[in-house]
């Protein structure tokens, strides 16, 4: 056991805090230019697509060095890139199960953001029971043809492709029926339509899909064998890149004891009323708890160990604690806490969040952490893999599984 | 970066549970909790003597670190061991390493590695609290001996101990002037009463001292400069109760998952049950969780990090948390039977319970942990 950087981990520390200092954009980028710039230049730096082969434009970076930039990111508050479940899900789903020629043509896309791509998993009546999906892609020949309708793909307005999971087969068993294809998202019969978020913003949206015609060379993986593949890569939602999140929680811990030092409540500065105290070293424990984890995932990522379903335990600790802590951070600020737009600098997050939504907001983090047990598997679904498949109770009583063998019994099978 | 126990440590993790799930399987706990003295001297002689001790090697130890102490406490916890290791080595023997003292090193040291006596530390008073204003049972200098008057209250295992370490107040106020000093057991004036508590698989004591005299070479260390000395040891000691807490939360948990897929209501295994099966999802990522913070303070502490202190209140508080939690919800998960004093799960609770106020409870970590960071005595990577 050794918890010590290497002097090799310190010195890319170094660097990346050098490199920092050098390009960080001093303004948010707004434009899509502006967006595409800084983009630009974490990949020429190379810390886009870190633990990649060479071959698919990636430094097979080991994982402390993707940990350090990640943390080091957050740390300076550095806007994130484009692309960023193109880069942690797709291309690595593409990498793992994608024919050479999906890895051709998509993967080095992905990674410049020259191609945009968002999730196509959820659907209004499909959300933790994502494996009940409706969306069908039925075969005419060489091709697809999509039917259905998506919903919560964050960032579909501006992305040219989707993965999406349909139907392929409506005979089979649910989980044994659905296959993963990649969609053209500028194709005809595509239709976005964003939706306004609990934090104003408008990153979501609904997609229907209507005789989308894709072709059959759009599969990834096998025909059917969509839920396997997807088990994969909501496992790279779930494990990973907790040491920034932890960063982000330190900064966020950093600017709350600033402001504690001004604000006063009944009188009292903040930082000497004991039960405010109690508060920061309440939540200050806890990250620090959350990073001695990530520490400990981190060094079995190092020897090459692959997180199973025991990286829901991180899931859940990070998005339950996020919660927390953005609970207290209101607690303290009161009011303040809650303002979107104007007020004094001094108690805000970040000076320049002036706009409602701007993710520079105390009120934004607090409203957006309500996202963390919800996506990439709720805090529900978390638990029922951990009881399941890491204590090994036993399988609760599911009415799909009692009609499927109900049907069974009687001759038929099939989800509906 | 290497999060993961050595082959040694592996190796003793395996030794030290075999020892004691041998040595002292549930019924000799229970048995102890209706002994006299609490313990089996024999078993504790057995247990010094494995070769697991954190003192140097020219004084009989093994010279093992903290990581090393934490793995054999955690073990100890899922027991729950009764006797004087905790008090003898890491409370006592932590106090005189810290000390720097080589005369006291060279008095002590060897009997306690040869389980020849035990040893405790009496910190508390009337007064509750782990900080150096708490010291106040003054000791005065007269000829060759100091002389000792007042209470000291929850000593852990002072009612068999053979030398107990006493902080005293020499002068001063606060940090200042606080003295430590050797007491034999059977030093006229001092009456010894064990007190009557919760939990009964562990021992406490009130020391009455009535003037009682002890030679001035007893001192350990330097006069009115112990506070250092105390601080340093009730912060290991603060690791050493998280471990223990550790041991006793994770068995809690693999009794309660157990149980859930053995008993059935409404026709089914409990632990179908999401209400159930939630609740035992929650206290596995607390225990992970907890794990974590053990084994890096810990290590923080033997790697003298500069976020020792700050990682020694983060594991405290952590375990505090973790170990009410788990334990308690572990009774719930149980049911009734969770409830009997027959059914084992009551001896973790109360472990973990007895534990969370010795060497500082949730909120004296917090206070600490904040004021460490407002310091800037914080890990490198975050600083």
């Amino acid at each position: 056991m050794d918890l010590n950087y290497t002097a090799e981990d310190q010195a890319f520390r170094q660097h990346v805090r050098d490199w920092l200092k050098e390009h960080l954009p001093r303004k948010k980028p707004e434009t899509m230019e502006e967006k595409r710039d800084w983009h630009n230049s974490l990949y020429q730096a190379g810390f886009l697509g870190m633990g990649w082969p060479k071959a698919y434009g990636g430094q097979e970076a080991r994982p402390m060095e993707q940990a350090i930039v990640g943390e080091e990111l957050a740390r300076a508050g550095a806007p994130a890139s484009l692309n960023g479940l193109g880069i942690s899900i797709f291309a690595p789903t593409l990498i793992h199960h994608g024919t050479e020629q999906q890895k051709d043509d998509h993967v080095k896309k992905i990674l410049t953001a020259e191609e945009i791509w968002c999730q196509l998993y959820s659907e209004p009546n499909s959300g933790s029971d994502l494996a009940s999906l409706q969306c069908r892609a039925d075969v005419d020949g060489d091709e697809f043809v999509i039917n259905g309708q998506k919903i919560w793909t964050s960032g579909a307005y501006n992305s040219d492709w989707g993965m999406m999971l349909a139907r392929t087969d409506r005979n089979a068993p649910k989980h044994n029926g659905i296959s993963c294809i990649m969609i053209d998202m500028h194709a005809p019969g595509v239709e976005v339509r964003p939706l306004k978020q609990i934090s104003g913003s408008q990153e979501f949206c609904e997609v229907f899909f209507t005789n989308v015609r894709v072709p059959a060379d759009n599969l990834v993986g096998e025909m059917n064998s969509g839920w396997r593949i997807a088990q994969t890569t909501l496992g790279y939602e779930r494990g990973g890149n907790s040491l920034s999140r932890v960063s982000r929680m330190l900064q966020s811990f950093d600017r709350l004891l600033d402001v504690a030092q001004t604000l006063r409540i009944d009188g009292t500065r903040a930082i000497d009323d004991p039960l405010i105290r109690q508060k920061l070293g309440e939540i200050y424990t806890e990250i620090e708890v959350l990073r001695y984890s990530s520490l400990r995932i981190l060094s079995s990522l190092e020897k090459g160990q692959r997180p199973g379903p025991e990286s829901s335990i991180a899931k859940l600790h990070y998005s339950e604690l996020d919660k927390h802590i953005q609970e207290v951070i209101m607690d303290i600020l009161g009011p303040y806490g809650q303002q979107i737009g104007g007020g004094p600098d001094e108690f805000k997050f970040t000076a320049d969040s002036d706009e409602y939504g701007e993710s520079g907001s105390w009120a934004y983090t607090f409203l957006y952490s309500r996202a963390g047990t919800i996506y990439a598997g709720s805090s529900e679904i978390q638990k029922n893999i951990l009881g399941e498949r890491v204590l090994g109770l036993p399988k609760e009583v599911r009415t799909d599984r009692i009609d499927l063998a109900q049907r069974a019994a009687a001759g038929t099978k099939g989800v509906e | 970066m290497d999060f993961d126990f050595t082959e040694d440590q592996v190796m003793l993790r395996n030794l030290t549970r075999e020892f004691l799930t041998e040595q002292c399987p549930v019924a000799h706990v229970r048995a102890m909790m209706n002994d006299p003295r609490g313990y089996d001297s024999a078993i504790y002689h057995q247990l010094i003597q494995l070769g697991m001790l954190p003192f140097p090697e020219t004084y009989g130890g093994a010279g093992l670190g903290m990581i090393e102490q934490a793995i054999i406490l955690e073990e100890m916890g899922r027991i729950p061991y009764p006797g004087p290791y905790f008090a003898t080595v890491i409370l006592a023997g932590s106090a005189i390493m810290q000390s720097n003292d080589t005369n006291a090193m060279s008095r002590y040291l060897p009997d306690i590695c040869n389980g020849r006596f035990t040893m405790t530390l009496a910190f508390l008073e009337d007064s509750i609290g782990w900080g150096p204003g708490e010291v106040a049972m003054p000791m005065t200098k007269e000829g060759g001996f100091y002389r000792l008057s007042g209470t000291k209250r929850f000593v852990p295992y002072g009612q068999s101990a053979d030398v107990i370490l006493v902080a005293a107040r020499t002068g001063g106020s606060g940090a200042d002037g606080v003295s430590l000093i050797a007491v034999p057991h059977d030093a006229a004036g001092l009456s010894i009463e064990p007190d009557v508590m919760m939990d009964m698989s562990t021992r406490t004591a009130t020391l009455k001292f009535d003037d009682v005299r002890v030679p001035i070479e007893n001192l350990i260390g330097a006069e009115n400069e112990a506070w250092p000395v105390l601080e340093a040891t009730l912060r290991i000691a603060s690791v050493g109760a998280a471990a223990e807490m550790l041991g006793a939360s994770r068995k809690s948990l693999e009794m309660s998952v157990d149980y859930a897929k053995v008993r059935k209501q409404f026709g089914q295994f409990i632990g179908q049950f999401q209400a159930v099966k939630h609740k035992l999802a929650e206290m596995l990522q607390k225990v992970e969780a907890a794990q974590s913070a053990v084994y890096y303070a810990a290590w923080a502490l033997d790697a003298n990090a500069p976020d020792a202190v700050l990682a020694a209140s983060v594991a405290k508080s952590a375990l505090n948390e973790a170990s009410r939690s788990v334990c308690g919800e572990a009774i719930q998960v149980h049911g009734g039977i969770g409830f009997t004093w027959e059914y084992d799960l009551h001896l973790y609770f109360k472990r973990a319970k007895h534990l969370e106020p010795f060497y500082g409870n949730t909120e004296h970590h917090r206070e600490k942990a904040l004021q460490e960071v407002l310091a800037g005595r914080v890990a490198g990577a975050t600083a």
